[in-house]
C-alpha cells in the first residue's frame, strides 16, 4: 500500500505536528510536576495538579494517539514500511510503550489531583505524594529519542527488510 | 527467485541500544518489585477510606 505524493505529506506533515505537540505539552507538564515538588504554597501544589491532570487528559492523551496512528499510516504508506528499519521499529515500540505507561498512569494523576484538592495542607503531603517527575522526565526522554530517532534516521535494516529489499531488486531487473 | 544473500546482522547501534534499554527494563522492575517509589495505582495516593478508586476523565472542574 503505497500513498501519493501530496497524502504522504499530508500525513507526514499531520505526525511531525501532532508529534512534537505532544512533546512540548509533556515538557509544559514536566514543569508543572516541577513547581508541585518544589513549592511551599499549598494553592500552587493543587493548581499545578488541576493542570497536570487536564493537560494529561485533554491534551497529552489525545496528541500520543494522534502521533501513533499518524506514525503507523506513514509507515505503512511509504517504502519505509513498519518492520523494515530498526529505526522505524524503534520508534514504534517507544511510542507504544510511552503510550502505555501515559493511559495507565492517568487515572493516578487524576486520584492525586483529587487528594490534593480536597487536602487542607496539600503542601504538607509526602513529596513522594506530590511527585510526578519520575513519569514526566522518563516520558521526555522517551519523546527526545524518538524524535532524534526520526531526525537522524540510523541505518540497519531488519532481517524482514533485507528480505524484502532483495524481492524488489530481483522483480526490478528485466 | 535467487535466494537473498545472507544477513548482514543487526548494526552496533541497535545492539548497544537493546542492551541499554534492556538494562533499564531490568533496573524498573528491580525498583519496582523491591518497593522503591511504592505500590502503583490511584490506591497508592490515598490515605484509609479516601479512595475514589479510577476516575473518568475530568468533567470540568474541581471543586
Amino acid at each position: 500500500m503505497s500513498m501519493s505524493p501530496g497524502r504522504r505529506k499530508l500525513v507526514l506533515a499531520a505526525h511531525i505536528m501532532v508529534s512534537v505537540g505532544w512533546l512540548g505539552a509533556v515538557a509544559a507538564y514536566l514543569g508543572l510536576a516541577v513547581a508541585a515538588v518544589v513549592t511551599p504554597d499549598a494553592e500552587t501544589v493543587r493548581a499545578a495538579w488541576i493542570a497536570m491532570e487536564l493537560t494529561g487528559w485533554f491534551v497529552i492523551v489525545p496528541l500520543a494517539l494522534a502521533s501513533l496512528l499518524t506514525g503507523l499510516v506513514n509507515a505503512v504508506g511509504t517504502p519505509w514500511g513498519l518492520f523494515r528499519h530498526y529505526w522505524v521499529l524503534f520508534k514504534l515500540l517507544l511510542t507504544v510503550f510511552a503510550t502505555a505507561i501515559l493511559l495507565q498512569h492517568m487515572p493516578t494523576v487524576s486520584a492525586i489531583a483529587r487528594v490534593v484538592t480536597e487536602t487542607e495542607s496539600a503542601h504538607l503531603l509526602p513529596a513522594g505524594v506530590r511527585s510526578d517527575l519520575v513519569h514526566a522526565g522518563g516520558a521526555l526522554l522517551v519523546l527526545l529519542v524518538t524524535a532524534i530517532l526520526a531526525v537522524y534516521k540510523p541505518q540497519g535494516l531488519t532481517r524482514y527488510g533485507w528480505r524484502k529489499q532483495h524481492e524488489q531488486r530481483t522483480l526490478s531487473q528485466p | 527467485m535467487a535466494d537473498p544473500p545472507p544477513y548482514p546482522g543487526a548494526p552496533r547501534w541497535v545492539k548497544v541500544s537493546g542492551i541499554a534499554v534492556g538494562g533499564m527494563i531490568l533496573l524498573a522492575v528491580i525498583l519496582m518489585i523491591a518497593g522503591v517509589g511504592g505500590p502503583h495505582g490511584p490506591g497508592r495516593h490515598m490515605t484509609g477510606t479516601d479512595t475514589p478508586g479510577d476516575r473518568a476523565p475530568p468533567g470540568g472542574g474541581h471543586r
